[in-house]
């Protein structure tokens, strides 16, 4: 999909409008940006935001998440085990602590 | 204030134009007089008029006449201003408005740098097609060379190995472009990534300088309401007040605002002046200089 996102209210605005007129082809509003349909108008929609308002507007395509294919196994553990802690209010950082867990830091810096 | 038309002058706090245009042989109209009061003091045009600066209450009731626009709201907050209120909001708004004018995000147009990419992977994709194919084709001109030098057939060998050698010169020089064009497409992406780092900043700085604006949009709207708040009553005073011969709504308004509000640059007075009796009258109702056109 096509991510559009707004960074004036001129854009904004033209969004907006853009997202009222073409509803069939708008996946999903959230406030000054939207997802649009990988289709030709979708691209047609983003672009045509962009060459009103140039640098205001910022088109990124999205691609589907596969944890399986993404996300190496340890992240995915991880983030199951943690949902499954005995204590909410404990953070991730504690939790990881002792255990095969991968710390925040480290995986803040491995890219996927 | 002092008025010119044509040759003749008048000055004064109330200027009864009525009965000018005829003996001056000047064309004017009310909207020609307000725009006078709002220009500067030129003495080039027919209509000249000189006084106070007008001031943001004069873009609402500068100018009274029939079938005029008045917004209530917005008109109500330059007339409490005019009288020197000053909304709770101020002093944040005009910091906000600071960090606005601070904040500037030069222009980013990545367009160049997403082009470049495009255009060596474009390359880079068919000529690792043609690579393929050649080495394809050396490989099948091989079998046929061998098995022609295998059948001593000499001529056709000969032929098959001229071939060869043909297509191998080939395909070396693909292969030598393909690693050229390679290299160009990495330096692409990494130009196009740095590109996009450097846009990432600059959008942060245009997120922010969006919600400042919104923020700024938002004080606004609440100091308008708060000082329109401020002068509601003298205002609803002033309604009930106005000459009962004054029936349109907006013109009752108007002169309600134009009476609550502090006035220094006159106000242009259309036919309505006539339900007060007399420009003089008008002009002490409004407690404002008043020309009339």
């Amino acid at each position: 999909m096509l991510l559009v996102v707004t960074y004036s209210q001129a854009a904004r605005q033209t969004l907006r409008n853009v997202c009222n007129g073409h509803e069939e082809t708008v996946v999903q509003r959230f406030g000054r940006a939207a997802l649009l349909e990988a289709t030709h108008l979708g691209a047609f929609l983003a672009l045509r935001l962009r060459a009103k308002h140039a640098g205001d507007v910022q088109v990124e395509r999205t691609a589907p998440f596969n944890e399986f294919s993404d996300a190496p196994e340890a992240v995915r553990a991880a983030a199951t085990a943690y949902e499954d802690r005995e204590h909410p209010s404990t953070s991730y950082a504690k939790f990881a602590v002792g255990t095969d867990h991968p710390a925040p830091e480290s995986m803040r810096d491995a890219e996927l | 204030m002092r008025v010119r038309v044509g040759e003749e002058r008048w000055s004064g706090r109330v200027i009864d134009l009525r009965g000018v245009r005829e003996r001056c042989g000047v064309e004017f109209d009310a909207t020609r007089v307000a725009e006078a009061v709002r220009s500067d003091h030129a003495e080039s045009e027919a209509i000249a008029i000189d006084c106070s600066d007008p001031g943001p209450v004069h873009e609402h009731v500068g100018l009274i006449r029939s079938g005029m626009d008045v917004q209530l709201r917005a008109a109500l907050a330059a007339a409490a201003r005019s009288r020197g209120r000053i909304a709770p909001q101020a002093d944040e708004l005009a910091a906000v408005r600071e960090r606005l004018d601070a904040l500037d995000a030069p222009e980013i147009d990545l367009r160049d740098a997403r082009r470049r990419v495009a255009d060596a992977s474009d390359e880079e994709a068919a000529l690792r097609e043609r690579v393929a194919t050649l080495q394809g084709r050396v490989q099948a001109l091989r079998d046929v060379s061998g098995k022609a030098s295998e059948h001593g057939g000499t001529v056709e060998a000969e032929r098959a190995v001229e071939t060869k050698r043909a297509v191998e010169s080939e395909l070396t020089e693909a292969t030598r472009r393909l690693s050229e064009v390679e290299t160009e497409r990495i330096a692409a992406e990494q130009a196009l990534a740095r590109a996009r780092e450097r846009a990432a900043a600059n959008r942060e700085r245009r997120r922010e300088r969006l919600r400042l604006q919104d923020r700024a949009d938002n004080l606004r709207r609440a100091a308008r309401e708060h000082l329109a708040g401020t002068v509601r009553e003298p205002f609803e005073d002033a309604r009930e007040e106005a000459p009962a011969e004054v029936t349109e709504a907006s013109v009752g308004e108007a002169l309600a605002v134009a009476r609550v509000a502090e006035l220094d640059a006159p106000v242009v007075l259309g036919r309505d002046v006539e339900a007060f009796g007399s420009v003089d009258v008008a002009a002490r109702w409004l407690d404002a200089p008043v020309i009339c056109p």
